[in-house]
């Protein structure tokens, strides 16, 4: 038998591995090695021994099958409510399996979990609300996936993902050169109209460090520039790392716990040697997830907190209007009717429902709300990974129905997304079922609405 | 006056009359030519996969793929290869195009960028969906650092003896460095420079545009601002004309170039917003012009790199 190149339990840690990796086009060699990978089951079981504690087996044992679960899940409510669909089912056939079996299965149940775990869950953990006994399946389904990373199962993107975290510290292939760059560039592309911008980097001591997501520096650079200019308007006194800038975690999503622990060291490692008061994080939802809910576990902090405490953007933008830092001209605010999405990671997972409500109530004259919406609403898809696998494309499409029948019933033309995931999720059901929105994080749109202090405006002819 | 061009290209024939000027150019010049396609823009997240721009058909970013654009690419403009024979560099890249183009420029210090007006929208059918169409180069002609050199029609790509320069002003900031410009090239070129600028008589109020005595007031109040802006820093340079009509400006700009028999115009694009997607098309004068103009169009809006040049 061949031996396996690209498919195996080894972690991407190299430059060359990781362009090898890449250039298996859709990674049609990494699936077809996939089905020779051999379980190490004595291996899985050492695992399974050293982390799979009372937590995760009680609520596996005390699950009563009772389908609670089953209509809080958009996939399930999606694909006709497929009884394999049903969050209970999904993870006591995979997970469950596994640790009863005690890590003693073959190459097609792991490759039957891996289906399950990367392209019938987005991790939205919607069903845990709904749990007679609050079973947390996000981190069922997290646990799932670290135990499938460390065998080799893996979608290819994500194996590429957690890869480039581990090599760039960062979720794409953006060097801390790149990074400083990209923030010199735009203040160099805004300085006619905003002659006072800038983008202070390593300044220590200041009151908010602002971490981004790579895809900001990597293709819309501009998004930088707007929170640049956010903080400027508001007068913060704020700063980016040039190293430990990005926030986001594909290393999570891919159940690379050694990656994920990387990644989000290098942030607090920032924090550390920056010393700012806040840190402050970009429209990302998973990125605060990571840093900020499951970071501090990752890293070891005892105190089950980041190094300084960390906002998200929403929270940050919520505090400027409500202080006055950030004032919105009455007559700029938006007219048409408008909707919110609220990212399954900072909402339902990290509480800050009300904040998307408060803005919204600043911003919009006709603010309509998705049904059901808040700690409620549906994911956009796209969680979890799934918006970049190519593998379960087609499975996140059809997922996304219910979140296209949401936005529908509102009336509203414009979505707000204040998070990357999310955003793209919405732009691709756009592209798919073509309905007619725009969607938009809240950067731009604040922009238009803001009153801008005298200083910072260009000097007029 | 131009060491390094760079033609922006989406490789298909709505830029074909574009690449027949940067070719000339770049070997009338003696200039580095590079020539950049963004094939695709993000898709599917952070993964390799991409939305073909043309097309709207998902590509995959690896290098077999690459190697078939360049190769495409090459034999779309094999003759021009050929026949210049410039040294060129093809530089391909995935991203938001008008993004990808600025960055492209800053990194390699172009003193002028190339681009193409596009005409028909079926040829790029992956755009239309994500609203990119239109707004590459309204975004490009704005944020650029130097010239930007755009031909719409095919028409305004006969690039050769430059002995008739329009520069229309609308005395804003960039106008300022778009005449800066256009006397450097009109001294170069030992050419007349048309000095033109149009009052917009389709905006005004009503009494203003009802009254011939009023505009033909400010006609002489802005030739007095033409001679003070302008005139007076042309070193005595006396082979000029000032013309102010009244009209629509960009329809204006067209009439006079054609009576000027103008070989080149140029403007200042200096939009502060970008207009929303749906308008974006016709958004601005600058892209009217270039729609309709016979004569290719430059539009220079920033001072920083043009002063380098003149300074090497």
């Amino acid at each position: 038998m061949d031996k396996n190149i690209f498919c195996t339990p080894n972690p991407v840690n190299d430059k060359e591995a990781l362009d090898a990796l890449l250039r298996d086009k859709r990674g049609q060699q990494y699936y077809d090695e996939m089905k020779r990978l051999k379980v190490d089951t004595a291996a899985l079981q050492k695992l399974l021994n050293d982390t799979c504690r009372s937590r995760i087996r009680t609520w596996l044992e005390i699950c009563a099958h009772c389908g609670m679960c089953a209509d809080a899940c958009a996939f399930y409510l999606s694909n006709d409510k497929n009884p394999e669909q049903v969050p209970s089912y999904k993870i006591q056939s995979t997970l469950g399996e596994i640790v009863r079996q005690k890590g003693n299965v073959d190459n097609a149940f792991m490759r039957y979990a891996m289906d399950v775990a990367w392209g019938k869950c987005t991790c939205c953990n919607r069903c845990s609300l709904y749990c007679p006994f609050g079973i947390d399946m996000g981190v069922l389904m997290s646990y799932l996936r670290g135990l499938l990373f460390s065998q080799g199962f893996v979608p290819w993107e994500m194996k590429i993902g957690s890869g480039m975290h581990r090599i760039f510290r960062a979720q794409m292939d953006v060097t801390v050169e790149d990074w400083v760059d990209t923030c010199e560039w735009m203040i160099e592309e805004y300085e006619d109209e905003w002659p006072n911008l800038k983008i202070p980097v390593d300044k220590k001591n200041a009151d908010i460090m602002y971490t981004v997501n790579a895809r900001e520096a990597k293709h819309y650079p501009d998004d930088i520039a707007e929170a640049a200019l956010l903080f400027s308007i508001a007068g913060e006194n704020w700063t980016v790392p040039s190293e430990g800038w990005e926030e986001t975690s594909l290393a999570m999503f891919a159940g690379d716990w050694e990656g994920a622990q990387l990644q989000v060291k290098s942030v607090y490692d920032a924090m550390d040697r920056l010393k700012p008061k806040r840190m402050v994080v970009t429209e990302c939802g998973h990125a605060y997830r990571a840093t900020v809910i499951e970071g501090p576990y990752w890293a070891g902090l005892k105190s089950g907190k980041t190094p300084v405490t960390t906002l998200h953007y929403v929270e940050w933008v919520a505090e400027a209007l409500r202080s006055g830092r950030l004032k919105i001209d009455p007559a700029k605010k938006i007219k048409e009717p408008v909707t919110y999405h609220d990212s399954c990671n900072y909402i339902r997972n990290g509480g800050l429902s009300h904040i998307g409500r408060e803005i919204m109530s600043y911003i919009a004259e006709d603010f309509r709300e998705m049904t059901p919406n808040g700690d409620h609403n549906f994911c956009c898809g796209g969680g979890g990974g799934l918006n970049g696998i190519g593998k379960y494309r087609q499975e996140r499409n059809t997922g996304q129905k219910v979140k296209r029948d949401q936005i529908l019933a509102t009336g509203a033309k414009l979505v707000i997304t204040p998070c990357h995931n999310c955003w793209d999720a919405i732009r691709d059901l756009e592209e798919t079922y073509k309905i007619g929105i725009r969607w938009s994080f809240l950067k731009p749109l604040l922009l238009d609405m803001v009153i801008v202090p005298e200083h910072m405006k260009p000097k007029e002819e | 006056m131009f060491k390094k061009i760079l033609f922006a290209t989406t490789g298909t024939p709505s830029c074909d009359a574009a690449a027949r000027v940067a070719f000339e150019m770049a070997k009338r010049y003696n200039t580095e030519l590079f020539i950049i396609n963004i094939f695709g823009i993000p898709s599917r997240s952070f993964s390799q996969v991409i939305t073909d721009l043309r097309t709207g058909d998902e590509i995959d970013l690896h290098d077999d793929q690459l190697a078939k654009i360049k190769n495409k690419l090459e034999r779309r403009y094999k003759q021009q290869i050929r026949d210049y024979n410039t040294p060129h560099e093809i530089v391909l890249t995935d991203g938001i195009p008008h993004t990808e183009i600025l960055r492209a420029a800053r990194k390699n210090e172009i003193d002028l960028i190339v681009m193409g007006a596009r005409t028909s929208t079926q040829e790029n059918t992956g755009a239309v969906n994500r609203h990119i169409v239109g707004r590459t180069l309204q975004s490009v002609a704005r944020s650029a650092r130097c010239p930007v050199l755009i031909i719409g029609r095919a028409a305004a790509s006969f690039w050769g003896g430059i002995s008739n320069i329009v520069f229309g002003t609308d005395f804003s900031k960039g106008s300022n460095q778009a005449f800066e410009f256009a006397f450097n090239l009109t001294k170069m070129f030992n050419a007349s420079l048309h000095i033109f600028h149009a009052i917009d008589i389709s905006s005004g109020p009503f009494e203003f545009t009802k009254n011939q005595e009023v505009i033909e007031d400010r006609i002489r109040e802005v030739r007095g601002m033409i001679r003070k802006r302008y005139i007076s820093k042309m070193e005595g340079y006396n082979d000029y004309e000032i013309d102010v009509w009244e009209g629509i400006p960009y329809v204006e700009i067209v009439k006079y170039a054609r009576e000027s028999f103008a070989d080149l115009i140029v403007m200042a694009h200096h939009t502060k917003k970008m207009a929303p997607p749906e308008e974006s098309v016709f958004g601005s004068n600058v892209e009217q012009v270039v729609l309709r103009s016979n004569a290719p169009v430059i539009s220079v809006n920033h001072p920083a790199r043009q002063k380098k040049i003149d300074n090497q």
